[in-house]
């Protein structure tokens, strides 16, 4: 299930926080279910445990999953399911198009206008429903 | 845990230890890294009670170890060059680590030796370098301790046997909360087991800290501009390394990752690019920062 790559620069508790946040944003991973306890993860990985627990630890701290003295770590049925890592890609996307554009000569007025039009037909056909 | 206080240790004139601290917490995976001649394995050799210290206290789990059978029981430790009796199999020295060590664990004995296909009729001395290694391995983790201390250990081991060794002793810090200590020149295999570093250089403790704490604390930066590198953002920031390469400009940054990052923001770079350092580049930093030369250091 999880693809630790340790020739990464990201810290493998960072990877191993993005790769449940994947799974819970897309609900591979549902509500109130339970995740691998740090022991199990650990030994499945060999991975040091106190960089699972620092995970899990930062997954709780963020809302993502939820824990219970004795019985384990249970995934959130609360969190906001943005997938901030697509959000980011998406901005990262339109910021290069932009300069592009911005560098083949379009004046700022044109581009806001673009914007202004693409927000309304796709916000303005919303009202109409 | 392992504790050790202000530890100094001279040989004839010369001091190769001066007020070392090191702490190892329970059930951590703490690397210990140092240039050739920095003092890891006379350290090492204090944790497990071969030398005696002139100065300082080196305790484990509370008490001192050195000449404590009692503690000694529970601590393990694999040389950087094994030993064993000459012409004795591996049945003969499991039995005499049985004699020694109180928690002997048979049954893992005899499942290591199977995971590991070893015949335990062998004699040790006959085996290959790497197969010795990993006899080591068996018998140090078939005694249960609760701190295992090891000096390069995996550098003769195949990649498949280094795999199979570090599930068994990940497997012991997650059920036993066991603390290791292990020493290596291969920064690419600690980075990715160790929770803890230290960096030992001439005898000192240069640093000391939580693995990722220490890499979220140093960046690597490229970043160009289009008149070169204005003067106010190099002001106030920690640089530890700074290189060339015609437009682009790569600097070495010790400070929090968005401090720097406005710093460098604030004159429109062309391109901005912010890395965490892996543990091989920290050390080489740490160290040329030291005045240990660089240029000895990359090839």
């Amino acid at each position: 299930m999880f693809q630790i790559d340790l020739t990464s620069r990201k810290p493998i508790y960072e990877q191993i926080m993005n790769q449940f946040k994947q799974l819970i944003i897309k609900e591979v991973l549902r509500a109130d279910e339970q995740i691998p306890s740090v022991r199990e993860l650990a030994k499945q990985l060999t991975i040091n445990p106190n960089t699972i627990q620092k995970a899990y630890r930062e997954l709780e701290r963020h809302g993502y999953i939820y824990s219970i003295r004795g019985r384990g770590n249970f995934v959130s049925s609360t969190i906001r399911k943005v997938d901030e890592e697509k959000l980011d890609k998406l901005k990262q996307q339109v910021e290069n198009s932009l300069s592009e554009l911005i560098y083949l000569g379009i004046e700022k007025e044109e581009l806001i206008a673009l914007i202004e039009k693409t927000y309304s037909t796709i916000k303005g056909g919303n009202t109409n429903d | 845990m392992i504790e050790v206080r202000q530890l100094t240790k001279s040989f004839q004139n010369h001091e190769v230890l001066t007020n070392v601290d090191l702490t190892v917490n329970k059930g951590s995976i703490y690397g210990l890294i140092g240039a050739n001649g920095s003092g890891k394995t006379t350290l090492i050799k204090h944790l497990v009670g071969i030398y005696k210290q002139d100065a300082g206290e080196v305790t484990i789990s509370g008490t001192k170890v050195f000449e404590n059978n009692h503690i000694k029981e529970h601590v393990s430790y694999i040389p950087d060059e094994v030993y064993s009796f000459s012409m004795s199999s591996i049945k003969n020295m499991a039995s005499f680590y049985k004699k020694i060590y109180p928690n002997w664990n048979a049954q893992r004995y005899i499942s290591m030796l199977q995971a590991f296909e070893l015949d335990e009729n062998r004699r040790i001395n006959k085996l290959s370098k790497g197969m010795q290694k990993q006899v080591a391995f068996i018998l140090t983790l078939s005694t249960m301790p609760e701190v295992m201390i090891l000096d390069e250990p995996i550098d003769g081991l195949d990649p498949f046997m280094r795999k199979k060794v570090w599930k068994y002793i990940v497997e012991d810090v997650a059920e036993r909360e066991m603390s290791v200590l292990i020493s290596s020149h291969n920064l690419k295999e600690l980075e990715t087991i160790c929770d803890h570093v230290g960096i030992l250089h001439k005898g000192k403790m240069l640093i000391e800290r939580d693995l990722d704490d220490l890499k979220s604390d140093v960046h690597k930066i490229q970043v160009a501009y289009k008149a070169g590198v204005p003067e106010e953002v190099t002001k106030n920031v920690h640089i530890m390394h700074q290189e060339k390469h015609g437009t682009v400009d790569l600097f070495i940054v010790k400070g929090e990752k968005k401090e720097v990052l406005s710093k460098f923001n604030q004159y429109n770079p062309m391109i901005l690019d912010i890395l965490p350092l892996t543990l091989e580049e920290i050390f080489i930093y740490e160290l040329g920062g030291m005045g240990y030369e660089i240029q000895n250091v990359i090839f």
